[in-house]
């Protein structure tokens, strides 16, 4: 069976317990969550959340069918592979050296990145983009020298 | 007014049909127990928790109302444990109450305190921790629905201390905040009732597989119904059993690893099956890549993780079993089935002449005479191991509610504990609860509860002094290697049961007449001790891995 990856978008009631119900539909079936985000919505009692997994469909799609069931889940849908609407963000901090800095800031011009902080020794970039964007990004860096990166997850409408 | 988080909770729980609660009381439930003394409900002190979920599991198997269990916080109710499970697997709608720590304490490591919503989320369908007294009402109602909707399941409510016993003005109990799901989206119903009807009256050689889902939907009369217009043979999941008159012409038996030969024959042929309230669980396939290869499968269902779940379905219907059969019947047509019918009533002659009361050797023959020397009206209780491969094999229930066992769980220990849920529940029906000697010391303790209540349950110990079904499968599958199971015959069960104050006889398992007599004629509790060869296994019996028709009816030696 394929395994590709999913990104699966849920609409559940704002309560404690409701991410450990969620974590335990993927978890029963040995199913690594890639990333997560969650964020409240313009009715406090409801958060979206956007979970990415990779798995062959039709065990996603069993996934999606236990997480409907969930009383608090209010809605569950599969996020079409168009990448349209799925935006991440990303915070790096990237080591500045007589001999780097000139190919960094060519890069952060390049690749449009914004600088949050600027020291004499590091600077901190933040980017947004798809997944895929994000990775050659973080290859172009890596190669001048990332010290942390922190990325958000898949945010999608 | 005011009225306590308690007083709230056990008007609520009267509200909702209560009349019984098993449970056992902790610091932390006291608000409750003080409550139980003046009210309707009636509480039966269990002598350990896992026999209160199970009792509250037997009793909601027996009445198809829900059934109530209670314990403190920590220990009790982590000791509900395994019974919640029991229930989760074979839907069976129970609601766990559990004492909890005062909400100040909560994640403190306070004494007693335990995280009972974490630990039991895989096996309940929802749970609640009631933080706020205003809440407690509005709490147990929604409780009562989840428990009993849909495909019915445990629903737990933890309940803090203080919450129990602070009080709420009248009027300031506040309603349940719920937010409308967005529907499943399932298609057109009646399109795919019309194609399942299409196929089922083209089909040469139908069976139906009846599930456990059959009873939880009071559908037993449309089944019967359908099965007779239609001519179609069936077979029953072990949950299955009971929902059509075993005496039923077209029953086949039930199906899977421990299931009769003609019924795993019959399906292995079948060009059609309708497969309702089943999940298709590894027990009844065994090898799913090989069953059933020639047939098209239609499969009815009201939960749709069941539907595919374990098996590719043709043609699924996600809905009530029983409104969608009321609609299905009409479309059946009624074929003469000469053929399929008579390949059917042949095969029956040799399978039967091959299994003598019914593969299970002598037990199966006792089983026989004590259905006969009860009342018609009895519920079958039964254990786990190979006590329940007889019983579920040769009991024969004319009552959807007469044999109660648990089925996706094995459950060792089920039986005495739910055998005193059914008993209480229906007291007018007698009860007989089937165990061995093994899953019997599982809740031994409970022969205090029966004792002390008066209960009048009759229980059934085969002693073969093993645990047989592992000893049969050590004996069949790993080369006669037998390890960690034997008991022994060290413990005098006769004299225990005579110890907690019930009436106890011994007899063989060949030659059990008086013994059964005793037990059909006394008033109250007694325990039958059946003594049995440990080598009287059932067959046939499919090896791990196999699949159904990959039987085997002996030892090969």
């Amino acid at each position: 069976m394929e395994v590709k990856r999913h990104t699966i978008k849920l609409v559940v009631n704002n309560k404690p317990d409701v991410l450990a119900r969620i974590a335990g539909v993927f978890s029963a079936r040995g199913f690594n969550i890639e990333s997560i985000s969650a964020n409240v919505t313009m009715d406090p009692n409801v958060t979206k959340i956007r979970i990415v997994t990779m798995g062959d469909t039709s065990t996603v799609t069993k996934i999606q069918n236990q997480l409907k069931k969930l009383v608090d889940v209010l809605s569950v849908s599969h996020v079409r592979e168009s990448k349209q609407g799925q935006r991440e963000m990303i915070l790096m901090q990237v080591k500045l050296t007589d001999k780097n800095r000139n190919d960094v800031m060519k890069a952060i011009d390049e690749l449009q990145c914004k600088i949050v902080t600027r020291k004499s020794d590091y600077c901190i970039l933040e980017a947004t983009g798809s997944e895929e964007e994000l990775e050659i990004l973080v290859q172009r860096f890596d190669s001048l020298g990332i010290e942390d990166l922190s990325r958000s997850g898949v945010v999608a409408l | 007014m005011k009225k306590s988080g308690a007083e709230i909770l056990l008007e609520a729980l009267s509200d909702s049909g209560v009349d019984t609660i098993f449970g056992y009381p902790g610091a932390n439930t006291l608000p409750i127990h003080d409550g139980l003394r003046s009210g309707p409900i009636r509480h039966y002190l269990m002598r350990h928790e896992q026999a209160a979920a199970h009792a509250a599991d037997g009793y909601a198997r027996a009445t198809g109302k829900v059934g109530v269990c209670l314990a403190t916080s920590g220990p009790g109710a982590t000791n509900l444990v395994t019974g919640i499970a029991t229930a989760y697997m074979d839907s069976s709608p129970i609601i766990a109450l559990t004492g909890q720590v005062t909400t100040t304490l909560l994640g403190s490591d306070a004494f007693q305190e335990t995280d009972i919503i974490g630990i039991t989320l895989p096996i309940t369908k929802h749970s609640f921790l009631v933080r706020d007294v205003r809440d407690m009402k509005s709490t147990i109602q929604e409780a009562f629905k989840l428990t009993t909707c849909s495909r019915p399941g445990p629903v737990l409510v933890d309940l803090p201390r203080n919450v129990l016993a602070s009080s709420c003005p009248a009027g300031e109990e506040r309603t349940y905040q719920s937010t409308p799901k967005v529907s499943n989206g399932i298609g057109d119903k009646d399109d795919q009732l019309h194609k399942i009807a299409r196929a089922l009256n083209q089909a040469e050689r139908p069976v139906i597989i009846i599930g456990g889902g059959v009873k939880l939907s009071n559908a037993c009369r449309e089944i019967t119904d359908l099965i007779e217009k239609g001519r179609i043979p069936f077979v029953n999941t072990m949950m299955g059993v009971g929902s059509v008159h075993a005496a039923n012409g077209y029953n086949l038996g039930f199906i899977g690893t421990h299931g009769f030969e003609l019924s795993n024959r019959v399906v292995h042929q079948a060009d059609f099956i309708l497969a309702i309230g089943t999940r298709f669980s590894d027990r009844s396939t065994s090898n799913v890549d090989a069953f059933a290869p020639l047939a098209t499968i239609a499969q009815i269902d009201i939960d749709p993780t069941s539907v595919g779940k374990n098996i590719k379905t043709d043609l699924p219907l996600i809905g009530d079993i029983r409104k969608t059969l009321k609609k299905l019947i009409p479309l059946v047509e009624t074929p003469d089935r000469i053929e399929w019918l008579s390949r059917i009533k042949k095969e029956q002659e040799t399978t039967e002449k091959r299994n003598c009361y019914k593969g299970c050797g002598e037990p199966g023959r006792f089983i026989g005479m004590v259905q006969e020397a009860m009342p018609e009206e009895t519920t079958a209780v039964t254990d786990v191991g190979l006590n329940q491969i007889w019983a579920v094999r040769s009991w024969l229930p004319k009552t959807p509610r007469s044999l109660l066992t648990s089925g996706g769980m094995g459950t060792m220990g089920f039986s005495v504990p739910a055998a005193i849920g059914a008993k209480i529940g229906v007291p007018e029906r007698e009860v007989v609860a089937f165990s061995g000697d093994g899953g019997f010391f599982m809740n031994i303790q409970e022969l205090a509860t029966i004792s002390y209540y008066n209960i009048p349950v009759k229980i059934i110990v085969f002693n073969n002094s093993h645990l047989g079904m592992i000893r049969q499968i050590q004996d069949l599958f790993y080369d006669s290697r037998l390890s960690s199971c034997e008991l022994g015959n060290h413990a005098d069960i006769v004299a225990i049961a005579k110890g907690f104050g019930l009436q106890a006889e011994r007899v063989a398992v060949e030659k059990p007449e008086e013994g059964i007599d005793k037990m059909a004629a006394s008033k109250g509790p007694f325990l039958l001790e059946v003594m049995v060869d440990p080598e009287n296994y059932v067959y046939p019996i499919i090896p791990p891995g196999r699949s159904n028709m990959e039987m085997i009816f002996g030892r090969s030696d």
